[in-house]
C-alpha cells in the first residue's frame, strides 16, 4: 500500500472535451491533467461550468476525451481506448460512481441497489455478504428490504456509497456527494468517505466548497476547463 | 482481474435483467396496460378463429354425412350392375357398406296455396333405397318427425275422420260443394272448370269445404248425398264432437320412403316454405301446424333423358310426404327430395327392361339392367378417405374385367378415362363447392384479423417507448455501474418478452372463457337479465356521486376519469335496457346460420399459433424502444435529478 502512494493510479494528460449545443461547439475541457497517487484523497475544486463534471466522467471511462487530444491511463492502460466491452468492465470494477443525486433505482430495495454492480458483473453469492456488511457498517442494517423513497437524503447516499464500494474498486469518483444534503448529513457523508480513505481507498471528489476541499490530501482547482 | 479477456457484452448472461424486468413489471401500472393490449389482442383473434373453425368443421361434418366417404357418380345415364359393383367395393376390406342412388331434378308441385294455382318448386330428386342409405350415411337422425308435431296433431287428426267422406264424393256432389264453398270464386267457371279445381285441390282443403256446408248449408247439400254418406258425415261430426286424447304417433316412414306400402316423398326441411326456423333454432311449421308436409301428397315431375341425350315425355308421380329430414346444411335442405330408388329409377327410365326384337316386339331379346347414376361409399373406422377412394378405383376396374365376362353382350359400363363424368370423389372432393367458401372464408378472417398483431407491436412499442423515456435516469446509473449496451437492450427485450408471453397466457384465458360460453354470452345479449341492466344503473350511480365529490378535491383527473366512467358505464345501462326493451339482439340467428348453437371449441394450435404471433410481435414492438435506451447518452442521464 504505502509502494503504491507514490505511484500514479490514475493519470489524465491534456484532456481536451467539446460538446455540441445545437450548431455551436462548446469546449469544457482545454488541456485539463490531473495525476491520482494510490491511496490519495484529491478535490477538484470548481465553480459550476468549470467542467468538473466532465472531468470526472471522463476519469471514469463514462465519457471519452476528444478523438487524439488527450490520455487517461489507469494503472498504465490507457481508458479511453479501451474497446467498449473493456470500458465497461473498468467501470463495473475498477471504479466507484457516487452523484449528488444519489441515483438509486426506485424499483430495487436498498439490498438490490447495493447489489446492482455485482449482479452486473456477476458474482452473486460472494456478493450479498459484503453488501450486507458494506450496509451495516454504514448502520443500514435497519433499511436493507426498504426503498429508496422510504430513505433520508443522508441514507440514500450511504446506500449510493455502499454500491460505488461494492466491487471493491480501486478508485471511488465521488460527483459533489454532499451537494444535495444540509450541513449536518454532508458533514456525515464526509466523515464515512474519510474513514474510507484511511483505509486505503483512493477518492477523486468533485466540489465547488472550498471547505469541503480542504478536508481533502490535495486540491485541484478547475477554472473553464483547465486546471490552475 | 485485469489479466481476464475482454468479452463485448460480459453482462447480457446475467441476472439484473430478470430482476429489472420482475421489479419493472410488478410495480408500475403502463407493463399491466401492455399485458393487457396483447392479451386483448390474442383473446380477440382466439375467438374469432376458434368460431370460424368450429363452423367450418360443423359445415364439413355435415357435407360428410350426407354423403359417405367416397362418391361413384355416372350422372344421368347411369351405371349398368351397379349391385356387381357394390358386391366388389363391399367386399373391400377397407369399405363398410355402399349404396346405389339415382340423381336428378326435377318440378315439386307444393300443397300451398289454397286453390289450384299451387306454387311449384325446382328441386333435387334423389332416388335412395333409405335402408342402406342410412348405413352409408347418417340419413336416419336426420329425419325431422319421429312423431306428429302438436301443433299438427289435431289437422292430421280430422284428415284421418274425414277421408271417408272425401272418397265417398263424386264428381257432381264435388261441383256442388266447390260452388256453395266461399273459399273458391267459381261463380264464372263452367262446370269442367270447377272439375279441374276439385281435381287440384288437396284433402285438408275439402276437409275444409266439407265442414262449411255441412255446418252453414246442410239442407241445400243434404239433397244431393246418399243415405250411407249422410252416415259417413254424421259419424265424422260426431268423431269430431269428441275428438279422443291425442296419441304420439311415431313415423316410421322416413327410413322406408313408404306410408301403408305405398311410395312416398321426404323433402328437405327447407323444400316447404312454411317450415321456419325461430331464434331458438327451432322450426315451426306454418300456418299453425296447418301446412305440415306430411298431411300432404306432392306431384313429383321429371323429364327423362334416353341413351342418346335426347329427352322423353316428362314423368309425373303423386306420392304423399311421409316426413322430411333436416341434415344441416341449408343449400342441401332447400333442394333434395329423397323418393325410393324403384321410383326414381322408374321415372327415369333406368329400371329394369327387357330388350324386344323390333320386327317382333313380344320377342325378348335380352335384358336392359337397372342403373344407378351415384354409389355412396362408407369406409371402415380409421380409414382414409383418400385411401378408400383408391380402393374404391381398383374395385371398378376388377368389377369392368367381371361385366366384361358374365354380361359380353349386354350394356358396358362407362370406363374412367373414356367417360369423364365418371367420377370417383371423396366426400371433401364432391362438396368442395360448400366447404371452398366457408374456408375460403376463415382464411380471410385469418388474415384480416392479423393486423391486429400490427396493432398489438405498436402497443407495445407506444408503452415500451414511455417506459424508456421514463427510465432514462435508470439507464445512466446502470451504465455507470458497469451495464453495457447489449445488457440494456436486453432488459428490455426481456421484459418484452415477458409482456408478450404474460400477455398472451392471459389472453388465451380470455379467449377460452369467452369461446366455451360464446352461447351463454349470446343469450345475455339477446335477452339481457334484468339484474345486467339494474346493476349497471346502480354501478354507474356509485360512480356519478364519487365524481361528485371528487369535484371539491381540486384535482381534475379523478373527476375526468370519474365523468369518463360515468359516461360509458350510463351508455352501457342504456343500451342494456334498450336491449331489454327491444327484445334483445340475436347476432347469430338460427334462422340464418342454420346452426342452432354459436360453435364453442376451442381451436388449440390455431389458438398456439396466435399467442406465438402475440410474442414475437411484443419482441418487435420492444425492439425499437430498447434499441433507443441503448443509445441513451449516459452522462446526459446522469446529469439531471
Amino acid at each position: 500500500m504505502n509502494d503504491d502512494r507514490t505511484q500514479p493510479i490514475l493519470e489524465a494528460v491534456d484532456l481536451h472535451k467539446t460538446y455540441r449545443m445545437g450548431s455551436v461547439d462548446v469546449p469544457v475541457l482545454r488541456g485539463s491533467s490531473i495525476s491520482v497517487s494510490a491511496g490519495e484523497w484529491v478535490a477538484i475544486l470548481g465553480s459550476s461550468g468549470s467542467g468538473k463534471s466532465t472531468l470526472l466522467h471522463l476519469l471514469g471511462g463514462l465519457d471519452t476525451p476528444d478523438p487524439g487530444r488527450g490520455d487517461i491511463r489507469f494503472d498504465g492502460r490507457p481508458i479511453a481506448k479501451l474497446r467498449r466491452g473493456d470500458r465497461n468492465r473498468y467501470r463495473n470494477r475498477d471504479v466507484g460512481f457516487v452523484f449528488q443525486f444519489y441515483h438509486l433505482l426506485p424499483e430495487l430495495t436498498v439490498l438490490e441497489n447495493t447489489l446492482l454492480p455485482g449482479l452486473v458483473g456477476s458474482r452473486i453469492r460472494a456478493d450479498r455478504d459484503r453488501a450486507r456488511t458494506l450496509l451495516g457498517s454504514f448502520g443500514l442494517d435497519h433499511r436493507l428490504n426498504h426503498r429508496p423513497r422510504e430513505l433520508s437524503g443522508g441514507e440514500r447516499q450511504r446506500v449510493a456509497i455502499a454500491r460505488a464500494l461494492l466491487n471493491r474498486p480501486r478508485i471511488l469518483l465521488a460527483d459533489e456527494p454532499t451537494g444535495n444534503l444540509d450541513q449536518e448529513t454532508g458533514r456525515e457523508i464526509l466523515e464515512l468517505l474519510k474513514r474510507e480513505h484511511e483505509s486505503g481507498l483512493t477518492i477523486v471528489m468533485v466540489t465547488h466548497d472550498r471547505q469541503i476541499a480542504d478536508l481533502t490530501d490535495r486540491t485541484v482547482v478547475l477554472n473553464r476547463g483547465q486546471v490552475e | 482481474m485485469m489479466g481476464q479477456p475482454p468479452t463485448p457484452s460480459y453482462d447480457s448472461r446475467h441476472v439484473y435483467h430478470l430482476l429489472l424486468t420482475s421489479r419493472y413489471l410488478t410495480s408500475r401500472i403502463i407493463p399491466l396496460l401492455a399485458i393487457a393490449a396483447v392479451a386483448l389482442c390474442v383473446a380477440l383473434v382466439i375467438v374469432v378463429v376458434s368460431v370460424m373453425t368450429g363452423f367450418l368443421d360443423m359445415v364439413r361434418d355435415s357435407g360428410r354425412t350426407l354423403m359417405g366417404d367416397v362418391v361413384i357418380s355416372y350422372p344421368i345415364n347411369g351405371i349398368p350392375w351397379y349391385e356387381d359393383l357394390i358386391k366388389e367395393i363391399e367386399a373391400l376390406p377397407d369399405a363398410q357398406a355402399a349404396a346405389p342412388m339415382v340423381e336428378t331434378i326435377g318440378v315439386l308441385r307444393m300443397p300451398y296455396p289454397r286453390g289450384s294455382a299451387k306454387e311449384p318448386k325446382m328441386v333435387q330428386i334423389w332416388g335412395i333405397d333409405g335402408e342402406r342409405l342410412a348405413k352409408v350415411t347418417t340419413y336416419e337422425e336426420t329425419l325431422m318427425w319421429s312423431n306428429i308435431p302438436e301443433q299438427a296433431k289435431p289437422y292430421v287428426e280430422l284428415d284421418r275422420i274425414y277421408q271417408p267422406v272425401i272418397e265417398s264424393l263424386d264428381r257432381g256432389q264435388r261441383i256442388e260443394i266447390l260452388r256453395i264453398s266461399p273459399w273458391e270464386n267459381t261463380d264464372s267457371m263452367n262446370d269442367s272448370q270447377v272439375a279441374d279445381l276439385a281435381g287440384a285441390i288437396t284433402n285438408p282443403e275439402w276437409i275444409e269445404h266439407i265442414r262449411y256446408v255441412l255446418v252453414n248449408s246442410p239442407e241445400t247439400f243434404r239433397g244431393s248425398l246418399s243415405s250411407d254418406q249422410i252416415v259417413l258425415m254424421q259419424a265424422a261430426l260426431a268423431a269430431e264432437e269428441d275428438m279422443p286424447p291425442l296419441q304420439d304417433q311415431v313415423l316410421r316412414d322416413g327410413v322406408t320412403l313408404a306410408r301403408n306400402g305405398q311410395p312416398g316423398i321426404v323433402a328437405g326441411i327447407h323444400v316447404s316454405d312454411a317450415n321456419r326456423r325461430d331464434s331458438e333454432g327451432d322450426y315451426q311449421v306454418g300456418g299453425g301446424g296447418h301446412w305440415w308436409l306430411p298431411r300432404y301428397e306432392g306431384a313429383l315431375t321429371t323429364i327423362p333423358v334416353d341413351a342418346s341425350g335426347g329427352t322423353l315425355e316428362p314423368e309425373t308421380e303423386i306420392l304423399p310426404f311421409v316426413n322430411e329430414f333436416s341434415s344441416g346444411v341449408y343449400a342441401v335442405d332447400e333442394i333434395r327430395v329423397m323418393i325410393p330408388l324403384e321410383v326414381a329409377q322408374r321415372m327415369m327410365h333406368l329400371d329394369q327392361a327387357e330388350i324386344v326384337d323390333e320386327m317382333d316386339p313380344t320377342k325378348v331379346i335380352g335384358i336392359e339392367p337397372a342403373r344407378a347414376t351415384m354409389i355412396l361409399v362408407k369406409g371402415k373406422d380409421g380409414v382414409s378417405e383418400t385411401d378408400l377412394r383408391s380402393s374404391v378405383e381398383k374395385a371398378y376396374s376388377s368389377f369392368l374385367d367381371s361385366v366384361a365376362t358374365a354380361h359380353p353382350n349386354g350394356p358396358a359400363p362407362p370406363v374412367p378415362g373414356i367417360n369423364p363424368s365418371l367420377q370417383i370423389l371423396t366426400w371433401e372432393q364432391q362438396n368442395a363447392g360448400f366447404i371452398g367458401p366457408v374456408e375460403k372464408e376463415r382464411a380471410l378472417m385469418r388474415t384480416l384479423f392479423s393486423i391486429v398483431y400490427v396493432v398489438c407491436a405498436a402497443l407495445v412499442l407506444a408503452i415500451f417507448w414511455a417506459i424508456v423515456y421514463e427510465k432514462t435516469r435508470d439507464i445512466g446509473i446502470l451504465r455507470s455501474i458497469g451495464a453495457s449496451r447489449p445488457g440494456i437492450v436486453w432488459i428490455f427485450l426481456l421484459y418484452g418478452l415477458v409482456v408478450g408471453v404474460i400477455g398472451a397466457l392471459f389472453g388465451l384465458a380470455l379467449g377460452w372463457i369467452i369461446t366455451i360460453n360464446v352461447n351463454g354470452i349470446h343469450d345475455l345479449l339477446a335477452q339481457p337479465p334484468g339484474w345486467l341492466a339494474w346493476g349497471l344503473a346502480a354501478l354507474t350511480a356509485v360512480v356519478l356521486i364519487a365524481t361528485i365529490i371528487k369535484l371539491f378535491s381540486g384535482r381534475i383527473l379523478p373527476v375526468v376519469l370519474g365523468i369518463m366512467g360515468t359516461g360509458i358505464l350510463g351508455l352501457f345501462t342504456a343500451l342494456v335496457f334498450i336491449l331489454d326493451a327491444s327484445g334483445g339482439v340475436v347476432i347469430w340467428d338460427p334462422a340464418v346460420y342454420y346452426f342452432s348453437e354459436v360453435p364453442n371449441t376451442i381451436d388449440l394450435p390455431e389458438a398456439l399459433i396466435t399467442m406465438a404471433g402475440a410474442v414475437i410481435f411484443s419482441l418487435v414492438g420492444a425492439a425499437i424502444p430498447a434499441a433507443r435506451a441503448a443509445d441513451v447518452d449516459p452522462v446526459k442521464a446522469l446529469r439531471y435529478e
